[in-house]
């Protein structure tokens, strides 16, 4: 399991993406920068780079996170430990993440409560065709709005 | 706490827009909107990476064209040069109304892809008009590599391929530099800003790191280039932070 064509964020993808142009351009938003992190294939690095990406933010006081992912199944373990460190340390996140039908979490925690599901196709499942589920602006508006709501209770 | 938002740098992105693309005897693009390919130039950089690749073709794709069958989709990728500054300020240039696919195959058929594949008919294959798409009606230069056996599940073979792709670009890259600033067609300014007394929000993207075709380049010298990156499985998979401007302005390179 890995990143298939329909979620695959294109070099195009990262040099016009959505979720950069919601959350930047949003005045009630203090965007401090993308934290990009990587997906290893070893079960101890994952839990380990997953980890450092949450201390990042709790060393930055950020008030929330927004993290996406446009793999699923092998990188859900790095997803939802990301998620879950995060979450421990008090800090507010919404997830962006590839569900449709076919990609249902095996596992979660209780910080898993907020997650948009880019999913675009009817039924759920991985296309090949390119660009089709791949994050856009509705699905990052989502986030923006979910994550203010969800700094707001805190 | 609140206060006046305060600006870091800024970043100019100038588009000029491509009306039409041909066949010609050198790769060349020009401020009026024609590009020319030149069909036998991509054999000079299969001949670079020949432990890896076996053949290079490139085609010009209309958009009336779209009913072709295409290998699988590696990227897509646009045209962009930095022109003063450091990727995230100053200004970058980049072409509007053609983008290159990068396509993959080996020797024996097997596709450049391993978690699904997209190859098939064009036309069937993209969801034209999305962020990392080209739209309905731009045109589409095909950079199609064939790998040598079993190369392209290798990170390496994958890799030559992406390399291969940049230097064809580059030299598109190396005119478009010289693109006299105010014949732009379009011009979008950016700015790296602190809002203080907002909520202090972060974006982590998790990219692939796995390994064989599975990776991420950061911090090539070109805007959305792979010369002078750095893989995220070198890095050891580690956060690495980046700016929104540098973000924007093609500080990533999809290797997956």
């Amino acid at each position: 399991m890995g990143i298939g064509p329909s979620t695959k964020e294109t070099t195009l993808h990262n040099f016009r993406d959505p979720l950069l142009d919601v959350v930047s351009s949003d005045e009630d938003l203090d965007l401090m920068g993308i934290l990009i992190v990587g997906t290893p294939q070893d079960q101890e690095d994952k839990i380990l780079v997953g980890t450092r990406a949450a201390v990042w933010a709790e060393g930055m006081r950020a008030d929330g996170v927004i993290i996406s992912a446009d793999g699923w199944g092998n990188s859900d373990v790095d997803f939802t430990n990301t998620i879950e460190q995060l979450g421990k340390r008090e800090i507010p996140v919404v997830g962006i993440h590839f569900t449709g039908t076919a990609a249902q979490f095996v596992v979660t925690n209780p910080y898993m409560d907020t997650i948009v599901d880019m999913n675009k196709n009817p039924e759920g499942v991985e296309t090949n065709v390119v660009g089709e589920n791949a994050v856009d602006s509705m699905d990052a508006r989502k986030a923006a709005a979910m994550l203010k709501l969800k700094m707001r209770k805190k | 706490m609140s206060g006046e938002s305060k600006e870091l740098r800024r970043l100019v992105i100038k588009a000029y827009h491509v009306k039409e693309a041909v066949w010609g005897s050198e790769n060349r693009v020009s401020e009026d909107g024609i590009m020319t390919v030149d069909r036998g130039s991509v054999q000079k950089y299969r001949e670079k990476e020949s432990d890896y690749i076996a053949d290079i073709s490139v085609r010009i794709i209309r958009p009336e064209e779209r009913e072709q069958y295409t290998n699988t989709i590696m990227d897509v990728i646009p045209i962009s040069a930095k022109v003063l500054g450091n990727i995230g300020d100053g200004i970058t240039h980049t072409l509007t109304g053609v983008y290159v696919i990068l396509t993959g195959v080996d020797t024996e058929g097997k596709q450049t892809h391993e978690f699904g594949s997209s190859e098939g008919m064009l036309s069937q294959q993209m969801k034209f008009g999305r962020a990392g798409t080209p739209g309905e009606r731009d045109m589409i230069l095909a950079f199609d590599v064939t790998m040598k056996k079993g190369m392209g599940q290798i990170r390496a073979g994958v890799t030559a391929a992406h390399r291969a792709c940049d230097q064809f670009v580059q030299e598109y890259r190396e005119q478009l530099k010289k693109f006299h600033g105010n014949r732009c067609t379009e011009r979008h300014e950016f700015y790296d800003v602190v809002r203080p007394g907002k909520k202090k929000v972060l974006i982590i993207k998790q990219v692939a790191g796995q390994g064989a075709m599975y990776d991420m380049h950061l911090f090539a010298k070109e805007p959305s280039g792979v010369e002078g990156g750095r893989s995220i499985i070198d890095m050891g998979n580690m956060p690495v932070l980046v700016t929104p401007n540098e973000y924007r302005d093609g500080i990533l390179r999809s290797m997956q």
